[in-house]
C-alpha cells in the first residue's frame, strides 16, 4: 500500500476513481434512495406532474390487493421448489461428473450451457414445447398418455408449476459448477482412508462429501433463494404473468403496476418489498447455518 | 465387490444419460424445428426435416430484423465491456494500491449495489431517463449496464490487483513514472486475466438483458437481440420456423463464448461464488 503525502498527488490519484463513482452514484445509489421516496408517493409517471406524498398507503394497497398476495404465493412456490430441487440435483450431477467418467466434459457442458443463454430465449424455447399444440403434448400422445395432454401454460393449475420447472432446468447447471469447484478441494486421501476402512461409496457420499461441502451447499441455497425471488425474464417471456395474472411474481407484478398501469408508487413499494424479502432471506439463512455450526 | 462397483457405475450412467436427454431434447427440438416448415413442426415434431428449410434463417435474419438486433447487441454489449474494463480497473487501482482512510469503506460502498435487486430501482431509473430525456439513448443504456455491473467488476479486479507483485511498480516509480503511466503500462497489462474474466460476464450480462431496454428503448432500430426476439414473437407468434431460427441466432453467441472460454466462465463463476 502506498501512503500519499502531498495533497496534490492525493487529488490526482482520486481522479482515477471518479468515473466509476460518478456512474455508480447516478444510476445506482441515487435510484436506491429514490426508490424509498417513490414508494411513499402517488405518481402517474407523466414527466412534469408532481408526485404527491401519501405515506405508507402504497404498501397498504399492495398487501390488500389479491394480485400481490397471489404473486407472493407464487414466489414462495418458486423459491421452495427451486431450493428443493436445485442444490440436491446439482450435487448429484457434480459428484457424477467428478468421477471423470467417459464423456464427463460433454455432460458438464450440456448441463451448464442453459445458464449462459438469455432467459427470454430459454423461456420461448420451452413456451413452444409446452404450448397446447406443442411437442410435449405430441410426445404424450405418442407414448400413449393422451389423457395427460394439457395446455400447460394456459391451464391455471399447471401454468405456475411449468414455469417453476423451467426455472429449475435453466439454473441447475450454475450450482453444479460451483459444487464441482468445491468437490475438487476435498483431498483424495480422505476417500482413500475411508475406502480402506470399508466404507461404501454411498456411505462416503453421506459421511464425507456432504459434511465437507456444507458451507458451499448452504451458500448455493442462499443464492438460490435470492435468485428465485428475482426471476423475471422467464415469466415475462413465457406467460407475461397470465393467464389472468395467475403466474405473476412480485417482479412481474411490479413491472406491470409501474410501467403498464402507471402506478409508479405501488410499483416502487413492491420493489422495496422484494428487497426486504431478499434481505430477510440472506439474514435468515445465515442465521440457520450459523446455528447448525454451533450444535 | 468389484461387480457391485460396476453395477453402481451403470446406474450412474443411466441416470446421467436420462438427465442429458432432458437437457438436450429442448435444444435439439428447437434446432430441428428451425429448419422445418410449419406443417412438419406439428405433424412430425421429432423427425428430421424432409427438406432443410434454410429459408427460415434468411427470413429471421432479414425480414424479422434479427440482423439489426444482432448488430445492436454486439455494439451495446461491446461498448459496455470496454467502458467497464477501463472504469473498474481505474477504480480498482486506487482501491488496491493506495492507502486512504476510507479505502475499505469505499469498497463496501461499491458492494451495496450487488445486494439491491434491480426491480427495486426500476422506477427511479425510469424517472431519471424521463427527466433527462434519455429515451432511446444508447450511451445512457450502456451507462446503466456499466453501473449495474460495476460492483462485481470492481470486486474481482481489486482482489486480483491485490495479489499482483509490487516490485515492477516500485521500479517504475523510482524511474520517475507517473501514477497514470504505472496504471497504464504496468498495472493494466498484468491485470489482463481478471479483465478478461469480467469482460466475459459483462458481455453475457448485456447480451442477455431485457429489463433496461424494455424500459426505454422503443425504437426498433436500436433494440438489442433478446428484446428483439420477444418482439418478433409478439408480432408474428405463429411463424414457428423463423421464430425457432431467431432463438438459435440469439443463443448462438453466448454458446460460442461459453465453448471458447469454458474454463474462464466456470472458474470465474466458482471463484466469485466462493469468495462471497
Amino acid at each position: 500500500m502506498i501512503k500519499l503525502k502531498s495533497n496534490k498527488t492525493k487529488m490526482g490519484v482520486l481522479l482515477f476513481i471518479l468515473p466509476a463513482l460518478a456512474i455508480y452514484l447516478v444510476f445506482q445509489i441515487i435510484p436506491i434512495i429514490g426508490s424509498v421516496y417513490f414508494s411513499l408517493v402517488s405518481w402517474n409517471g407523466i414527466a412534469g406532474s408532481a408526485p404527491e406524498f401519501i405515506g405508507l398507503q402504497n404498501y397498504i394497497y399492495a398487501f390488500k390487493s389479491p394480485d400481490f398476495i397471489l404473486s407472493l404465493k407464487n414466489m414462495a412456490k418458486m423459491v421452495i421448489v427451486s431450493v428443493i430441487f436445485h442444490t440436491p440435483i446439482a450435487l448429484l450431477m457434480a459428484v457424477a461428473i467428478n468421477t471423470k467418467c467417459k464423456g464427463y466434459r460433454l455432460f458438464k457442458a450440456l448441463f451448464f450451457v442453459p445458464t449462459v443463454f438469455p432467459l427470454t430465449a430459454v423461456g420461448l424455447m420451452w413456451y413452444f414445447i409446452f404450448m397446447p399444440t406443442g411437442s410435449f403434448n405430441a410426445l404424450l400422445d405418442v407414448v400413449g398418455l393422451s389423457n395427460l395432454v394439457t395446455p400447460w401454460l394456459v391451464d391455471s393449475s399447471t401454468a405456475m408449476n411449468t414455469i417453476v420447472f423451467v426455472n429449475i432446468w435453466a439454473g441447475v447447471g450454475y450450482y453444479m459448477v460451483i459444487i464441482l469447484a468445491g468437490l475438487t478441494t476435498i483431498p483424495e486421501d480422505v476417500y482413500e482412508a475411508a475406502a480402506i476402512d470399508g466404507a461404501t461409496s454411498v456411505k462416503q457420499f453421506f459421511q464425507i462429501t456432504i459434511p465437507m461441502l456444507k458451507p458451499i451447499l448452504s451458500m448455493c441455497i442462499l443464492m438460490d433463494i435470492i435468485g428465485s425471488v428475482k426471476v423475471f425474464d422467464l415469466v415475462f417471456a413465457m406467460t407475461g404473468g397470465g393467464p389472468n395474472g395467475l403466474t405473476n411474481l412480485p417482479t412481474t407484478l411490479m413491472y406491470n403496476e409501474a410501467f403498464k398501469y402507471n402506478h409508479y408508487g405501488v410499483g416502487s413499494a413492491i420493489g422495496i418489498i422484494i428487497m426486504l424479502i431478499c434481505i430477510v432471506g440472506t439474514v435468515g439463512s445465515n442465521f440457520i447455518t450459523n446455528r447448525k455450526k454451533d450444535i | 465387490m468389484k461387480k457391485r462397483i460396476s453395477g453402481q457405475k451403470i446406474i450412474m450412467y443411466i441416470l446421467l444419460l436420462l438427465t442429458a436427454a432432458m437437457f438436450a431434447a429442448p435444444m435439439i427440438f428447437t434446432l430441428l424445428s428451425s429448419v422445418k416448415n410449419k406443417v412438419e413442426i406439428f405433424t412430425n415434431p421429432f423427425a428430421l426435416p424432409e427438406v432443410v428449410q434454410w429459408g427460415n434463417y434468411v427470413e429471421a435474419w432479414t425480414n424479422a430484423n434479427m440482423s439489426q438486433y444482432f448488430l445492436n447487441s454486439v455494439l451495446q454489449a461491446g461498448a459496455t465491456v470496454i467502458v467497464l474494463a477501463i472504469v473498474s480497473s481505474m477504480a480498482a487501482y486506487v482501491l488496491s494500491r493506495f492507502q486512504f482512510k476510507w479505502n475499505k469503506a469505499m469498497l463496501l460502498f461499491f458492494m451495496v449495489g450487488m445486494m439491491v435487486p434491480v426491480h427495486t430501482v426500476l422506477v427511479p431509473v425510469s424517472y431519471i431517463i424521463g427527466a433527462f430525456n434519455l429515451k432511446n439513448n444508447i450511451p445512457a443504456l450502456i451507462m446503466i449496464y456499466v453501473a449495474f455491473n460495476l460492483p462485481f467488476s470492481i470486486l474481482v479486479v481489486t482482489n486480483f490487483m491485490k495479489g499482483v507483485n509490487k516490485s515492477l511498480e516500485e521500479a517504475a516509480l523510482i524511474d520517475g513514472a507517473s501514477y497514470f503511466q504505472i496504471y497504464r503500462f504496468v498495472m493494466l497489462p498484468m491485470t489482463v486475466p481478471a479483465l478478461s474474466t469480467i469482460s466475459i460476464f459483462n458481455f453475457l450480462g448485456a447480451w442477455n438483458n431485457i429489463l433496461f431496454p424494455l424500459l426505454f428503448i422503443n425504437d426498433k432500430k436500436l433494440k438489442p437481440i433478446a428484446l428483439g426476439l420477444l418482439n418478433f414473437n409478439g408480432e408474428r407468434g405463429s411463424d414457428y420456423g423463423p421464430l425457432m431460427a431467431a432463438i438459435v441466432i440469439t443463443v448462438a453467441v453466448p454458446l460460442i463464448i461459453y465453448l471458447l472460454f469454458q474454463e474462464k466462465v466456470e472458474g470465474g463463476l466458482a471463484a466469485g461464488a466462493v469468495k462471497e
